[in-house]
């Protein structure tokens, strides 16, 4: 009787952790998908070309000032396009690294956050996510310009109005990425694997 | 006839599910009324329900522990709980698959399914298994750690399967949304 009290003793002990490890694991599971939730399999080649001229556009931000993408740029910076939208949850897990990003690279490029629908909306999510700093343009047009079919998604249009990058963007690594291309001169991973074969 | 152990087990499990989902709803009173009017079951001019139904889980979860009020209790909470599920019930046969169920903190939006109809049913039923009669017998340490660890194994099981639950019906929302 001694034995099977204990060993009632020492399984309810374990049944007790074990349940609270499966409700630890079901939370970890629910922060994975947060994560991975929208990321899908596609790199879409429509729209502009990287290495050719981006189309020139004119935009004005929610503050009401205006942006001139694409074309020759009168201060010589280049031009970070970042389509994002405030029903993108991997959009909002990557504004920090935008925000930091924005930061360090601030001496040869301006970032411009993109994106279109409901302008309240837009407004509550910049104001929600502390983007006041940020240039924030609400343009559908510029959206199908650059044919941005999966979010979040980024163009680096340099100085003189050449598209350099482009591409879906889920982490900090895509985006250091497009700066890296712009910076050896390449388009693509796959350009550069093949010039240094 | 259940064995006082499994029935204090029970009790407690759902003392402990009753007090929880009142806490809830007095955090967040202005946020659970709108919920309760979203609903659309009742009569606008019935709007302070939304105050009583507080009230009334928190009576429920308190009646639980105590032996004189247990089946007066346990009647009130099977009637609660088929209750909601009427009312999600109701308002899924209106097609009205992004109403906010109301059920969890001020944090959870989940949109009202099928399946919390059927835990609230299932619920219900579990409950009144407290109504059967209970032997009498002598209660000692080992009842104590019964009741005591299976209470709380309970309730992180009913966690784990309300996240679980909640998030395979989301996706299969998402996915026939998109198809």
């Amino acid at each position: 009787m001694t034995a099977l009290a204990i060993s009632n003793g020492v399984l309810w002990v374990l049944v007790l952790v074990l349940s609270a490890v499966v409700l630890a694991l079901v939370r970890q599971v629910g922060v994975l998908h947060e994560r991975i939730a929208p990321a899908g399999a596609l790199m879409l080649n429509r729209g502009p070309r990287v290495g050719e001229p981006a189309p020139v556009m004119e935009l004005v931000d929610l503050e009401g000032r205006t942006h001139r993408v694409g074309g020759e740029q009168a201060d010589g910076r280049s031009i970070l396009l970042l389509f994002v939208s405030p029903a993108c949850p991997v959009c909002k897990s990557l504004l920090p690294a935008i925000k930091s990003s924005r930061k360090d690279e601030r001496g040869w490029m301006d970032v411009i956050l993109a994106s279109d629908g409901d302008i309240s909306e837009q407004r509550e999510f910049v104001r929600a996510q502390g983007l006041e700093a940020i240039a924030y343009v609400v343009s559908a047009p510029l959206g199908m310009a650059y044919q941005v079919g999966r979010l979040p998604f980024a163009a680096l249009v340099d100085e003189h109005g050449i598209l350099r990058a482009r591409g879906l963007v889920n982490s900090r690594e895509h985006l250091e990425s497009l700066f890296e291309a712009k910076r050896l001169g390449v388009a693509s991973l796959q350009e550069y694997l093949s010039s240094a074969a | 006839m259940i064995d006082p152990a499994v029935g204090a087990l029970l009790s407690g499990a759902f003392a402990l599910l009753f007090l929880g989902a009142a806490l809830h709803k007095w955090r967040d009173l202005a946020g659970f009324a709108e919920a309760f009017r979203a609903y659309g079951v009742l009569p606008a001019a019935w709007g302070w329900m939304a105050r009583l139904l507080p009230v009334l889980e928190l009576l429920v979860g308190a009646g639980l522990l105590a032996a004189a009020t247990r089946a007066l209790a346990a009647t009130g909470g099977a009637v609660l709980l088929a209750v909601y599920a009427a009312a999600i019930a109701v308002n899924l046969s209106r097609g009205r698959r992004d109403l906010s169920c109301g059920c969890g903190g001020p944090n959870d939006k989940r949109p009202i399914s099928t399946w919390m109809v059927w835990r609230n049913l299932a619920l219900a039923a579990l409950l009144a298994v407290t109504w059967l009669p209970w032997t009498a017998r002598q209660m000692d340490a080992a009842d104590a750690l019964t009741v005591g660890a299976g209470t709380a194994v309970a309730a992180f099981l009913y966690l784990s399967l309300d996240a679980l639950l909640g998030r395979t019906a989301r996706q299969g929302a998402r996915l026939r949304a998109s198809s």
